[in-house]
């Protein structure tokens, strides 16, 4: 904490310095950029992950002299991953704190919750991290923007994935809430579209578990046990390292089956597994540091393992994609005045480390390229890294918004 | 008995400032407030219950939850009327109270406690797993807010104040019945149920009845507040249903203070201020919230209401009951 | 037959770490009448202190054998500070401030810790599988669900047949009778509270390696036990152990035959039992 602090003494400093030398450039109001994310509990390194990403974007910026020479001040507040404190934080950011506008959000509940709220409170919401697809879809509205992939976008990799497999029936490991089920009604219509004659287990066969579980052993015997010999696991964070710990134990990675993880590239997994996560497997993520070898990608990563000494997450990469995006949408509108942005961040294209992105104005979801991969071990890394890595364009992997369900009024 | 100057200032004090706080209070602490109030009105609903009859009820956020869904699935099911929407959660949570009450108000103790948190454990069940129709771990939200009509007044839920004025009112309304209730003849037998059990039972008393009787009113008034909650978030979500969330109520009240109608509500503020405060400083916030809980504990037993007002009760050299 | 062996071995492991968890919480109820919320928070302790034993000296067993002493030290000191000025009060402000406690717990192992996720290796000579049928089942596991019944079998001697066990039991049924018959009943309670602590602590132990280490898994199985103590009846020891059995089972078997409802069969069989036999399976009838 304190080291942190005494960084960001520092960078003001120079900040500081830099404005006074370039002679009053700097207009006298920051811009107030408002951060929710699970700070708390059993998520919370997803949140912190996300802080890191969200503090060297706003340093890079201010570096650079702000946003249209107004400096940049984050706030940063827990949502606990709990809908009802959720809002309140949301809230708290625009008439408390005076933010511009609101980024963050990982839990699905909270963003469903949350999108709605913002057109009452007529501020943008940039969303990360959380994937459900009701929020640019039937619950889109005006406020609400999305740079991360969302349930759609992934699954359509995992589909195309399926499709090149011999797999003939498909079962799934989901966490027993809206994510889980959505990944697999999806999982099944992408697919059924692209092989018509896939099979999938019936739902009382399939193993969803409830986000407390901790022994994982009966799903993993249902598994094994069923006709299926295609698995997409849809499972996250220390539910994913529980899942795959057990199921390494009691041989589930015996070659045979197919294994779609629909985010085991996350690297807070990946870091709490290390060589106990098997290769081979085919693992999704919503950003890989190693995917593509653009500059901007490069110096991303540089200067994050330079400051924080370990790898980019993919919510590391969201807040700073988000602050990012924020940043070019206002030079482009050449204002920071809500409803400007919203014009701004409409229709937006801007190269991020991920690759480029297009945030489209019928439903605000971003279409974004995405990667997957098979697990391997290098000894360079600490951790698995994706050998070899497929890479899919945002155009192939993005619903129409025909689909989406989106009616913005 | 006549009321003492010092004990109209008591009562007029707090009243002016919820009154009043709107004007000079900005939006987000007059949101805050609302929460507060509505917790209140939940955490008491608790006590009629926990403080006045001696049952813990640890489910007491099923009902509360239930109450938020009935009102939405109102709104978006039937009309766009918020008095249709109370209408569908007062009946929907005292019908429900009273089939989990028939149930429950057999045991005692502890087993009252656990039987409570399972069938409140069982309602999340239902709002978490019904997808079709509860929306399943993400809510039921993104309903219109319905009009605010009252009779010679036309404002917008969408204001925080009005929203706010709303939430007074209607938890005025539900301390008032409580206020008259523990101090009828209704309210003596529940203490008497409280001290003990046998006794009653033996004047012939059905304390059964009396039990089930209470926990349909707590239920009721849980399910009112369950609606402010949902109206206020716009979302009626399955967290509200969890048993951590009944927790939240027995947290304020003990904190507070059981014996005493207005304890919980003290309880709920000091428990909404102290994790603003303390969430303003640092994300560890449980650490220094647990540590303030055991020193809270320790040095006012009675709850923080309840031993202020028993100081001053020593002080004036009048025992309180 | 397969799917049978492997759920009714999950069940049981399972079912064994419930136990070792939900013994310690019934014994104290039943001696001290507290419902100690931060006992989850001693599992979880146990879990994180093997851990670090293991980041220290690469062994196992010294993390199984060196923490649980630790916090049962924790113990002594919160049941002296903190629990004691507590006892004849309401039991609601014993609830109050295990809660606090809990809280506390839960997120001090996170300023230490830090919030990722950690992972305890087993032991060298329990990692790997051994074949059952045609499945192989690991090792560990089968660990767990011999270790359970040999525990159950030790703390049965240890209640049966030494002095300080009985002493317990003469306790848990009629404390005014114990300390008329000379028995030092506030050392006695510092005792139960600690023991209690290290069984939930070896529990912890156990479960690090398998599962992973988080600040959120005590808050997890706290649930979980207060049902087994509840089935089975409060202060039951073989309640503890019949109650944590079928918990196990029926989610292990509840999980391939009723996956819409797996979430709540405990909570429905909670009911059932409470309503049928209102002081649990094992519990004393008054």
């Amino acid at each position: 904490m304190r080291k942190e602090g005494l960084v960001r003494v520092l960078v003001l400093l120079v900040v500081g310095i830099f404005l006074f030398a370039g002679g009053g450039l700097a207009a006298d109001k920051p811009v107030k950029i408002g951060f929710a994310y699970i700070m708390s509990g059993p998520f919370a390194t997803y949140g912190q992950f996300a802080k890191q990403g969200a503090e060297l974007a706003i340093e890079e910026v201010n570096a650079k002299g702000g946003i249209l020479g107004r400096k940049v001040e984050a706030y940063f507040e827990d949502t606990a991953g709990k809908p009802d404190v959720g809002i309140r934080v949301i809230r708290k950011h625009v008439f408390e704190n005076g933010a511009d506008v609101v980024m963050g959000i990982d839990s699905s509940g909270v963003a469903a919750a949350v999108a709605p709220v913002m057109t009452e409170l007529k501020t943008p919401l940039i969303i990360t991290h959380a994937a459900t697809p009701d929020v640019t879809g039937s619950k889109c509205n005006r406020y609400t923007f999305r740079v991360s992939l969302n349930i759609n976008q992934n699954i359509a990799m995992a589909a195309a994935i399926a499709a090149d497999t011999k797999v003939k029936t498909w079962t799934t490991a989901g966490p027993d809430y809206s994510f889980g089920h959505q990944s697999w009604e999806y999982f099944q219509t992408y697919l059924s579209r692209k092989k018509p004659d896939a099979v999938f287990l019936p739902q009382a066969e399939v193993a969803f578990s409830p986000a407390a579980t901790t022994d994982f052993s009966s799903y993993i015997t249902k598994i094994m046990n069923s006709k299926a010999d295609g698995v997409l696991i849809s499972l996250w964070g220390g539910n994913l390292i529980d899942f795959v710990r057990q199921a390494v134990d009691m041989g589930f990675f015996d070659g045979k089956r197919e294994i779609l993880m629909t985010l085991g590239a996350a690297t807070e997994v990946l870091y709490a597994l290390k060589e106990k996560m098997p290769t081979g497997i085919w693992v999704g993520t919503r950003y890989w540091f190693l995917a593509n070898d653009t500059p901007v990608n490069k110096a991303f990563v540089d200067a994050y393992v330079k400051r924080f000494n370990v790898y980019p997450s993919y919510n590391a990469h969201g807040a700073y994609a988000a602050v990012k995006t924020y940043a070019a949408a206002a030079e482009k509108v050449k204002a920071v005045d809500k409803e400007k942005i919203v014009e701004g961040l409409r229709g937006l294209s801007l190269e991020l480390p991920v690759g480029k992105i297009t945030i489209r104005p019928e439903d605000r979801q971003a279409v974004t390229d995405g990667v997957w991969g098979k697990t391997a071990a290098d000894p360079k890394y600490p951790i698995r890294i994706l050998q070899p890595i497929r890479k899919f364009t945002g155009a192939e992997i993005t619903p129409p918004v025909a689909e989406t369900g989106c009616k913005m009024n | 008995m006549k009321p003492r100057a010092g004990t109209l200032f008591a009562a007029a004090a707090p009243a002016a400032f919820l009154l009043a706080a709107p004007f000079f209070l900005s939006t987000y602490w007059v949101m805050i407030l609302t929460e507060i109030l509505t917790m209140s009105l939940f955490a008491m609903s608790f006590n009629l219950l926990f403080g006045y009859t001696g049952l813990l009820s640890f489910g007491q956020a099923g009902i509360f939850g239930a109450g938020g869904y009935f009102a939405v699935l109102s709104l978006i099911h039937g009309p766009s009327s918020l008095w249709a929407a109370f209408a569908a959660a007062l009946l929907g949570s005292a019908f429900l109270s009273m089939i989990i009450g028939w149930f429950c108000v057999r045991r005692d103790e502890i087993y009252f406690a656990i039987l409570t948190l399972g069938f409140g454990m069982m309602l999340f069940t239902v709002a978490h797993n019904w997808r079709s129709l509860t929306g399943g771990s993400d809510g039921l939200g993104g309903f219109t807010l319905p009009p605010l009509d009252l009779l010679f007044w036309r404002g917008s839920l969408a204001d925080p104040r009005h929203f706010y004025f709303l939430v007074l009112g209607v938890v005025f309304l539900g301390a008032l019945l409580l206020y008259r209730m523990v101090h009828s003849p209704f309210g003596l037998l529940l203490r008497s149920i409280r001290e003990n059990t046998q006794r009653l039972s033996f004047v012939g008393a059905d304390v059964r009845a009396v039990r089930l009787c209470a926990f349909v009113v707590a239920g009721t008034l849980a399910g009112l507040a369950g609606v402010l909650f949902a109206l206020f978030n716009r979302i009626a979500s399955p967290e509200m249903l969890h048993w951590s969330f009944s927790g939240k109520a027995v947290l304020m009240t003990i904190l507070g203070g059981s014996g005493v109608l207005f304890g919980p509500a003290v309880g709920a503020a000091i428990f909404y201020v102290l994790e603003h405060v303390i969430t303003a400083h640092t994300t560890n916030w449980m650490v220094f919230l647990g540590a303030i809980l055991v020193v809270l504990v320790l040095a006012f037993p009675r709850g923080v209401l309840g031993s202020l007002l028993h100081l001053a009760a020593r002080r004036r050299g009048r025992p309180r009951p | 037959m397969e799917t049978f062996l492997a759920n009714l071995f999950n069940g049981l492991s399972w079912g064994m770490l419930l136990f070792l968890i939900s013994i310690g919480l019934t014994i104290i109820f039943g001696v001290m009448g507290v419902l100690n919320f931060a006992h989850g928070s001693l599992f979880m302790l146990g879990a994180y202190l093997c851990m670090q034993f293991v980041r220290w000296t690469g062994s196992f067993w010294t993390g199984l054998l060196l923490g649980p002493p630790l916090v049962a030290a924790l113990a002594v000191a919160i049941e002296r500070f903190f629990l004691r000025p507590l006892y004849g009060r309401d039991v609601s402000l014993q609830l109050l401030l295990t809660f606090g406690l809990m809280l506390f717990l839960d997120d001090g192992v996170r300023l230490i810790w830090g919030a990722a996720y950690h992972v305890v290796q087993p032991p060298d000579a329990l990692s790997g599988s051994v074949a059952i049928f045609s499945q192989s089942y690991p090792l560990y596991r089968l660990f767990l669900v011999v270790l359970g019944p040999l525990a159950g079998l030790a703390l049965w001697a240890f209640f049966t047949f030494t002095l300080w066990g009985k002493l317990l039991r003469a306790a848990a049924m009629d404390r005014q009778m114990a300390e008329i018959v000379g028995v030092r009943v506030p050392v006695l309670f510092t005792a139960v509270f600690a023991f209690g602590a290290w069984l939930a602590a070896v529990g912890g132990a156990l479960a690090a390696p398998h599962q992973s280490v988080g600040p959120a898994m005590g808050e997890r199985i706290i649930i979980e036990s207060f049902i087994v103590v509840v089935i089975g009846g409060m202060g039951s020891f073989p309640g503890a152990f019949v109650g944590a059995l079928i918990l196990g089972l029926l989610n292990s078997f509840g999980t391939t035959f009723f996956p819409q409802v797996q979430m709540a069969l405990p909570y429905i069989l909670l009911a059932g039992i409470l309503l049928t036999r209102p002081r649990g399976l094992f519990g004393a009838e008054s």
